[in-house]
């Protein structure tokens, strides 16, 4: 038995429901409007400061308020990424991989707007929001079940991940709005014949994957030991490649694909350490092996413009 | 004006263009020209510092018979020996010079050439991203290897003109080194762009099946490419390491290549004057932003994280105001366009 590898398995457990609930948004939000957003990572980060915000300058320990508000914050964000950015250069015909450089354009200026933002906050509270630590919350339960400890994050998180699947469940399977969405992600302009207001269930989309994101960011503060504006950026290999291994499209395989990093992520390096004494913060380079494998072996066609066939080896005739 | 030295501000702003122009015209030909979504930049541009670095600092503390076992030239004392024995042999300084650009072309170039085989058969999105991640991987594991000095880097690097007295002939003979370089990638990428394999990386770029179909060997040329790129853009990475005289693992953040995207946005795809003058401009804010903020007294906003956001929302305007960049992409002549003209006014025969 490899020494802690029950805290691996646990930490594997912890993350694949971060994983998650950060990357089933992403692919569905790619699905119903194609656009790859890079600014992804900012929703998470952004959900995280607004927790962090709450609890340093207003002193706020209730995570429900940190959840609304987050939800409302970041869904606002990705809704006007959409009209302002996104949107425009779609109706002009501009390549997917343009929209996709100006989300990243978007990216990098979120992200350094929350640097300034922490800037200006310290300078006024004189507290160190570039790094903060995790807030304990006074409206989520903890305790210990048949020897598991459930911690507060992994309550939470447990409650946000399975809302998260049943709600989407119910949204896209049960409902009106949910049958427009897919038909929207199927067929843009079969749907807009057919009267679906195609802008507003776009937007809808966006408000719904980004707020979900932010409420994640905000279960990540009572989860990580040190918050930084850093937060997103860390984790968008990780949530980048578990929406690929669903190649973008099916929900199902992204599940798959959350739990399978979370598992070769923990476990893998868990091993790795004990037999090959390899730092635990190396442990990206497994979900990269990943990424490789998966594009190599399984490359997934058609999301952003990949190719409808393999290239073939000269000279094999077969 | 508060001692406003505008000689220094003129060579600190002209050799940081030269840098970064030498990103952007190689960034050009990739992604402007070649169509190929490289969000990794950084990485070859990060190889190339750290090689320069290493090999200096370690072979100039050899040299002059120091054991770097015992003092590695991240600690205190090889950083104090570097700069007592750093300077002192003009010979010696230009040879490693020389010796970490080659070094640090190839081995840029074959990583560059490696990483396009994971890439090859996915769209722009996983293309971008696979090379965005392997800067971050290459960020996490300079940050952890003790050799390269972990998260404090490499300091007092020996520079190529060490040896010059005069500071500001010093200056000036680097930023001659740095122009030389930067004509050398203009004139190969001109060429490049304007030969056989770059009208078919516009064909690639516009339609890859219909390349394919061509029989253009997609694969390889895409490899080239990258390989080129590559290889500059680690040669561009030495020229930073001997100008700042230290490398860290935090200055090649991914940002930095977003900075070198603005700057191609800016002038305009598949132009490689546009790169020029993008990168000219997006410097110059850049060095004027960092000139300018101390002397108003702001403390509270950092320059940097100023910068960034201006880059970030640069990209996004140019894109929807102006796609095309202030130097839009022009049809190129070939002497057969000419020779087809002519016959069809019929001068010719």
């Amino acid at each position: 038995m490899i020494p802690g590898m029950q805290q691996a398995v646990m930490n594997a457990f912890q993350y694949s429901l971060f994983y998650l609930i950060f990357s089933l948004p992403l692919t569905l939000s790619y699905r119903t409007t194609k656009v790859i957003n890079f600014a992804h990572a900012n929703f998470i980060t952004y959900g995280a400061y607004v927790a962090i915000l709450l609890h340093g300058i207003l002193g706020s320990n209730l995570m429900s308020l940190a959840v609304i508000v987050a939800f409302l914050l970041t869904g606002s964000i990705a809704v006007i990424n959409n009209m302002l950015v996104f949107t425009p250069l779609q109706k002009r015909g501009s390549s997917p991989a343009i929209v996709m450089i100006s989300s990243m354009g978007l990216w990098i200026a979120y992200k350094y707007l929350l640097y300034m933002i922490t800037d200006i906050a310290n300078y006024y509270t004189t507290k160190n929001f570039v790094s903060y630590g995790r807030i304990t919350y006074s409206d989520v339960p903890r305790g210990s079940v048949g020897g598991i400890d459930f911690s507060q994050a992994l309550v939470a998180s447990l409650v946000a991940a399975s809302l998260t699947v049943v709600l989407l469940y119910i949204l896209l399977e049960k409902t009106k709005i949910g049958r427009a969405m897919r038909a929207v992600a199927d067929n843009p302009s079969l749907a807009e014949i057919s009267g679906i207001p195609r802008a507003l269930i776009i937007n809808l989309t966006w408000f719904i994957c980004g707020g979900i994101v932010g409420v994640g960011g905000v279960i990540w503060t009572s989860f990580s030991g040190a918050i930084t504006p850093e937060a997103g950026d860390s984790m968008i290999l990780q949530v980048f490649t578990v929406g690929f291994i669903g190649g973008l499209v099916s929900l199902l395989r992204t599940g798959i694909g959350a739990v399978l990093i979370a598992a070769i992520e923990n476990v893998g390096i868990a091993v790795l350490n004990a037999f090959f004494g390899i730092p635990v913060s190396f442990r990206p380079f497994l979900t990269f092996a990943t990424l490789i494998t998966t594009l190599i072996a399984f490359p997934p066609l058609g999301a952003g413009g990949g190719l409808p066939y393999r290239f073939l080896r000269r000279g094999s005739k077969k | 004006m508060i001692g406003f030295d505008i000689v220094g501000f003129m060579i600190s702003w002209l050799t940081l263009f030269g840098i970064y122009a030498i990103l952007s015209l190689t960034l050009n030909l990739e992604s402007g020209t070649a169509g190929i979504t490289n969000f990794g930049k950084v990485v070859f541009y990060g190889v190339g510092a750290y090689i320069s670095a290493t090999l200096t600092t370690y072979l100039v503390l050899m040299l002059n018979g120091v054991n770097v076992g015992e003092k590695p030239p991240y600690s205190v004392d090889g950083i104090i020996l570097l700069g007592e024995l750093g300077n002192k042999n003009p010979l010696l300084n230009i040879g490693l010079l020389v010796l970490s650009l080659v070094l640090a072309f190839i081995i840029a170039g074959v990583l560059g050439y490696l990483l396009t085989y994971p890439i090859l058969r996915v769209g722009p999105a996983f293309v971008g991203f696979t090379l965005l991640s392997s800067g971050e991987l290459l960020r996490i594991f300079l940050q952890h290897y003790e050799p390269v000095g972990a998260s404090k880097g490499l300091m007092a690097i020996p520079t190529p003109f060490g040896w010059v007295a005069e500071s500001r002939v010093r200056e000036v003979a680097y930023l001659c080194l740095v122009l030389g370089l930067l004509a050398l990638t203009y004139v190969v990428t001109y060429k490049l762009v304007n030969s056989p394999l770059g009208r078919t990386l516009r064909a690639l770029r516009d339609d890859e099946i219909a390349a394919l179909c061509l029989g253009k060997h997609v694969p390889r040329i895409k490899a080239t490419v990258l390989f080129i790129g590559s290889g500059f853009a680690g040669m561009a990475g030495v020229l930073l390491a001997y100008y700042l005289t230290s490398v860290n693992p935090n200055m090649f953040v991914p940002a930095v290549t977003f900075n070198v995207w603005a700057m191609i946005i800016l002038g305009g795809f598949g132009n490689l004057k546009g790169s020029l003058v993008g990168a000219a401009i997006v410097t110059f804010v850049d060095r004027a932003l960092t000139f300018i903020t101390p002397q108003l007294g702001i403390t509270v906003i950092s320059p940097d994280y100023l910068r960034w956001v201006i880059v970030g929302l640069l990209i996004v305007v140019v894109l929807i105001v102006n796609p095309k960049g202030l130097f839009p992409e022009k049809p190129i002549k070939t002497p057969a366009i000419d020779v087809v003209l002519e016959e069809l006014r019929g001068g010719s025969k």
